[in-house]
């Protein structure tokens, strides 16, 4: 144990085992099969959106209006099937919406030249509005059985519900980019500084685009998951996920500053996000323990680092 | 002459209201109904509300922050005074204790953001959701409904000072009030120093921490405050009021001219933004768009003013490079 450095993705890690353990002693309910599932179940979405956005926050760049494309994907999916698309051709729709929301997004930010938060926070809007303009105030209700079972039923012979393969697959893809290929270098890089990623040859504009345009299509995967998961494509589903993807994604280490974060200590910290959550929410906090935890714990992630920082530079400074 | 003109065409806050007019005039022609002296009314009313906040956010966002925890906290409050007040606690003493909550507020993302050095939009993204998280475990199910609305109050909400509506009039007093502080006053003038080159700013002896501090207090003692004007516009309150508020409100500053990047703009370009928003949803309605698309078309917006207002900025001077961080 002599090269053990204590790092804040491996105080998350800690962190998640402690929320276990406190769960399983708390409530009897919180440690067995079904629940677990449903925890898992209830993260998906948002792990799925949060891989992308970690890259995208290491890059120096945030993207605000993901559930709002979440939803237009959901939407897209709907409106497609009630209007006789196969749920194939649906499904795939609501894939390319999403990935269409993050090239506009990328677009605006990279060749229009504006800010990522001004710009998200418009299209936060614009999106959000698009699913009302094509739903109305009539969710679509009547999706094929054979697929919405998929969004709430295990893997056969396992409590694993099926959004586990996702959840896994472009983790270990995600993984793998950021942090043992020159693609992850790269955005690292940018984050870091853009203008010596420039000079260095990275073509930061490029990058970056791709950057939200994967964000859009993960958002979109997570559409996906979300539609079949409650069955339904309504206007106002995910409200407020975005919230919760970028309190995951700090809360995991990622600096919003840019240039710092590793991918597992994000994965880490939706784990403990969801497990925090279930617990509450079997010791009868009601639904507004999502609210007030993610806020919480997304305050948490920037002030313990600073407030660190802030008592070594000044212990520095008194013993000098 | 010319020159005059010239000038004029350099205030920002010219074209918007340029815009504002050529909304309305079409829309009037288009549909007559729209120039009534109700169409005015109704616009006025809408705005009120988010006109108030807009002149609040002026004051984070010249300095290059934002604040967006403002709807969190005048739902909070609106509801305070309604509750508080078919409790039996006097009108004036439960409008302090809203003044005093988003004072907490505003206290709690001034510190985090000017002495922690933390970027506002994370922090206020945080008091966003603790806030309502809290509201919500207070307000549970209760609604505070009409018949429990104080008098005075459901009075404001319902009637008008020479045609305006008072909570309009409210809106535009705090208006000329906050235009005529950041205007004159040296601390506001601060504010745009920190919002143009904090670094400099703090440099010049500007004590950057502090400003930013005050800031952040105005901001939330006014989002407090305007509890009074949401509770008497819709004469209820509950666990929802205020929600998605803090949107509109940045949407009507970046619209009227208050810049993102910081150090520019006023608090009448910010009202006029909300005029102008409100115009545009109103207008679509005259004009027999449905209205659910309206959410879409202020994103749109939202969208067109900024990228003007780069374009705009990009002729004048190299702009600065901001990152999400600062």
């Amino acid at each position: 144990m002599k090269n053990f450095t204590f790092t804040w993705d491996k105080g998350i890690a800690v962190l998640l085992v402690l929320s276990v353990v406190a769960g399983s002693f708390a409530t009897p309910y919180f440690a067995n099969f079904d629940n677990l599932s449903f925890v898992i179940q209830d993260i998906g979405e948002i792990a799925l959106i949060a891989f992308a956005m970690t890259y995208l926050i290491i890059a120096g760049e945030i993207d605000l209006s993901v559930a709002s494309t979440l939803n237009l994907s959901s939407a897209t999916i709907g409106i497609l099937f009630k209007n006789g698309a196969p749920m194939g051709i649906a499904v795939a729709g609501g894939l390319l919406t999403g990935l269409v929301c993050g090239l506009i997004n990328g677009f605006l930010v990279t060749v229009v030249g504006l800010q990522s938060l001004a710009v998200t926070i418009g299209t936060l809007a614009l999106y959000r509005g698009l699913c009302y303009a094509l739903l109305g105030n009539n969710p679509v209700n009547t999706l094929p059985d054979a697929w919405t079972s998929l969004g709430y039923s295990n893997i056969p012979n396992t409590f694993l519900p099926y959004s586990t393969i996702l959840i896994v697959v472009f983790g270990a893809l995600f993984w793998i980019l950021l942090h043992y290929t020159p693609i992850g270098r790269r955005v690292f890089a940018i984050g870091i500084n853009p203008e010596a990623a420039a000079f260095s040859g990275i073509p930061v504009a490029k990058v970056k685009l791709a950057l939200f345009a994967t964000t859009g299509l993960m958002a979109g995967v997570a559409g996906v998951v979300y539609t079949l998961r409650f069955a339904s494509a309504s206007p106002d589903g995910a409200t407020g996920y975005e919230l919760a993807v970028i309190a995951a994604v700090l809360f995991g280490g990622v600096s919003i500053a840019g240039g710092v974060g590793t991918l597992w200590g994000v994965l880490t910290a939706v784990l403990t996000l969801g497990v925090i959550r279930s617990v509450l929410q079997l010791v009868n906090f009601d639904a507004n323990a999502l609210v007030i935890v993610s806020g919480g714990l997304l305050l948490i992630s920037v002030v313990v680092p600073r407030a660190t920082e802030m008592i070594r530079a000044r212990r520095k400074s008194n013993t000098k | 002459m010319i020159t005059a003109i010239q000038r004029l065409l350099k205030v920002r806050e010219v074209p918007v209201f340029l815009a504002l007019v050529l909304v309305t005039v079409i829309t009037g022609i288009a549909n007559p109904q729209f120039f009534s002296l109700s169409g005015l009314q109704d616009i006025t009313l809408g705005v009120a509300v988010v006109a108030t906040l807009a002149v609040a956010q002026s004051f984070v966002i010249v300095m290059r922050h934002i604040d967006l925890s403002v709807g969190s906290t005048i739902g909070f409050s609106a509801f305070l005074i309604g509750y508080e007040g078919s409790h039996g606690v006097p009108l004036w003493l439960s409008i302090v204790f809203g003044l005093l909550l988003g004072l907490a507020v505003g206290a709690l993302n001034g510190f985090l953001v000017a002495y922690l050095k933390l970027p506002s939009l994370v922090v206020t993204l945080s008091s966003l959701y603790l806030v309502r998280g809290i509201f919500n475990e207070v307000a549970g199910g209760t609604t505070v409904t009409g018949e429990q609305v104080s008098k005075a109050i459901s009075f404001l909400g319902q009637n008008y000072f020479l045609g305006v509506p008072y909570l309009f009039v409210i809106a535009f007093a705090l208006m000329l009030v906050g235009g005529y502080v950041m205007r004159f006053y040296r601390w506001a003038r601060d504010l745009y120093a920190i919002g143009s080159n904090p670094p400099a700013s703090s440099l010049v002896g500007i004590p950057v921490a502090r400003r930013t501090f005050t800031a952040f207090l105005i901001t939330g003692a006014i989002s407090g405050l305007a509890g009074v004007s949401l509770l008497a516009r819709f004469d209820t309150a509950a666990a929802n009021s205020g929600t998605g508020l803090e949107l509109n409100v940045v949407a009507a500053c970046v619209v009227g001219g208050v810049a993102i990047a910081g150090g520019i703009g006023t608090p009448y370009g910010a009202v006029i933004g909300a005029v102008l928003l409100q115009s545009i949803t109103l207008a679509l309605g005259a004009l027999g768009v449905p209205q659910f698309w309206q959410q879409a078309v202020n994103g749109v917006l939202l969208i067109a003013a900024i990228s003007l207002d780069r374009y705009l900025s990009s002729r004048v001077k190299p702009t600065q490079i901001m990152r999400v961080a600062e």
